[in-house]
């Protein structure tokens, strides 16, 4: 588990589009803080959510899962291994990405606290998905559609309640958390499966 | 050592393999050889922890993938001709795998030198060539310093001289005591290199021997217009001669292209082809 986390992480940091992505995520999130704390926040959700989905999809993509897997053959601490990674390279850089909101302090804690969270569904989705482009567009649809349109953003679905709960409802955590832990029970069946060649 | 005991596999309503079950020793090179289809890459996933069998058992000294305490330290693999992400340099790639199989920066940089990559190495491995890659997926099949190693059709793209580096590679690991399974659908291509042969068709074993008792000698088809005239004709170049079942043809053996006529051919001979 540690073994894989290590390698997920030096994965994050050598690739050129990987760290190039992370530090545009930085940069794009210093200016949205300047202007709205708000704004930042969701964008720090959309980025976590995003990064962790592109690095766990790509596995897939180039194959590459099938080193990680042999690497660590039982499924669920590959799971895990890879959940962690997202979650620390999430909380990184959605805390340096809120240096610019300096004025509201309790929701740049909240915010930093609530998108490893976020990450971790990203992995999820990704690993049942396992498309990074289907992941991507089907969670775009379900924002606009189910959370947007139907919910109005006040239903208990998972990036409302991560809206309401760093911007201070922290109740609202426990629906964020139920649902990445249901998105994870699913991942964690659907990662057991036979991995085929091309 | 590697075992598989009745390995059956289906998908759905379809059998890849039904009661696989063959050996391969250590010390040994054993090709595991079949045509496209015939089981031989679920074979090797399932021996992997990649698929899960339907019923029966795939061994790797003795336990399943999945029950090995450090498997990158016993079991290397090479399959699919080599994955990589194609953002990382060969070098970066084996440093993101080199946690996994408990291997130093000094392991890296000595595989990397073991399979002529040292050059490439700080080179995008979106940019390899098919026999770089193969080289990049050998050299992280042997990060963790594995006893045994598992490869699928390790020489599909290769060129001549990277057949032969494999080869010499495999051999000098079997020497040394290693267990080496390898699948390939042509025998041409393995029979310098295998010790035993496994050989599977239809999801289904049909011979596992060492190779010696595979390979006779190879003989030649001939028929023509007069049998007997051919038999005394070959017979004459000092050919080993016998009758094939359907009691016109003859099946010569003994003779190359090269080899000089030593009598003169009847005039009533026709060639034919």
């Amino acid at each position: 588990m540690i073994a894989v986390l290590r390698s997920e992480l030096s994965r994050t940091l050598m690739i050129r589009a990987s760290w190039v992505s992370i530090a545009a995520t930085i940069a794009l999130g210093l200016t949205f803080g300047v202007f709205s704390a708000d704004f930042w926040t969701l964008f720090a959700g959309i980025g976590a959510f995003g990064l962790a989905v592109l690095t766990t999809g790509q596995h897939y993509q180039h194959r590459t899962a099938m080193l990680l897997m042999l690497g660590e053959p039982r499924r669920w601490r590959l799971l895990i291994g890879q959940g962690v990674a997202a979650a620390v390279v999430a909380t990184v850089t959605t805390a340096l990405s809120g240096l610019t909101v300096s004025d509201e302090a309790a929701q740049w804690r909240l915010t930093v606290a609530m998108t490893p969270i976020i990450a971790v569904l990203g992995v999820a989705v990704a690993t049942v998905v396992r498309r990074p482009t289907w992941a991507l567009a089907g969670t775009a649809g379900w924002l606009l559609i189910a959370e947007g349109l139907l919910g109005k953003l006040r239903a208990p679905l998972p990036f409302t309640a991560y809206l309401n709960a760093a911007t201070g409802d922290s109740r609202q955590l426990l629906i964020l958390g139920a649902w990445t832990a249901v998105a994870l029970a699913g991942a964690a069946t659907m990662i057991r499966r036979d991995l085929v060649s091309h | 050592m590697i075992e598989t005991r009745r390995l059956s596999k289906s998908y759905g309503a379809v059998e890849a393999l039904r009661e696989v079950t063959f050996t391969a020793a250590p010390g040994r090179v054993t090709g595991f050889l079949g045509l496209n289809g015939s089981g031989k890459t679920t074979t090797l996933r399932t021996l992997l922890g990649l698929s899960r069998p339907t019923s029966g058992e795939a061994l790797i000294n003795g336990r399943r993938y999945r029950e090995l305490r450090r498997p990158l330290r016993e079991v290397g693999a090479v399959l699919e001709q080599g994955v990589a992400h194609p953002g990382l340099t060969g070098r970066g790639h084996l440093r993101t795998q080199a946690p996994l199989a408990g291997a130093s920066d000094a392991r890296v940089k000595q595989v990397l030198e073991y399979v002529g990559l040292a050059g490439a190495a700080r080179t995008r491995t979106g940019e390899y060539s098919l026999g770089m890659r193969q080289r990049l997926a050998v050299a992280t099949a042997l990060l963790g310093e594995p006893p045994v190693l598992i490869l699928d059709e390790p020489a599909n793209g290769l060129d001549p001289a990277g057949v032969a580096w494999l080869r010499g590679l495999l051999r000098s690991h079997a020497a040394a005591g290693g267990t080496v399974l390898l699948s390939s659908h042509l025998l041409g291509e393995v029979e310098l290199l295998v010790d035993d042969v496994v050989i599977i068709a239809g999801g289904e074993v049909r011979l596992a021997a060492p190779l010696a008792e595979l390979a006779g000698e190879p003989r030649l088809r001939v028929r023509g217009g007069d049998p007997r005239v051919l038999w005394e004709a070959f017979g004459h170049a000092g050919a080993g001669l016998e009758v094939a079942e359907d009691g016109a043809t003859l099946l010569v053996a003994g003779m190359t292209p090269s080899r000089p006529a030593t009598s003169r051919w009847p005039s009533r001979c026709r060639s034919t082809s």
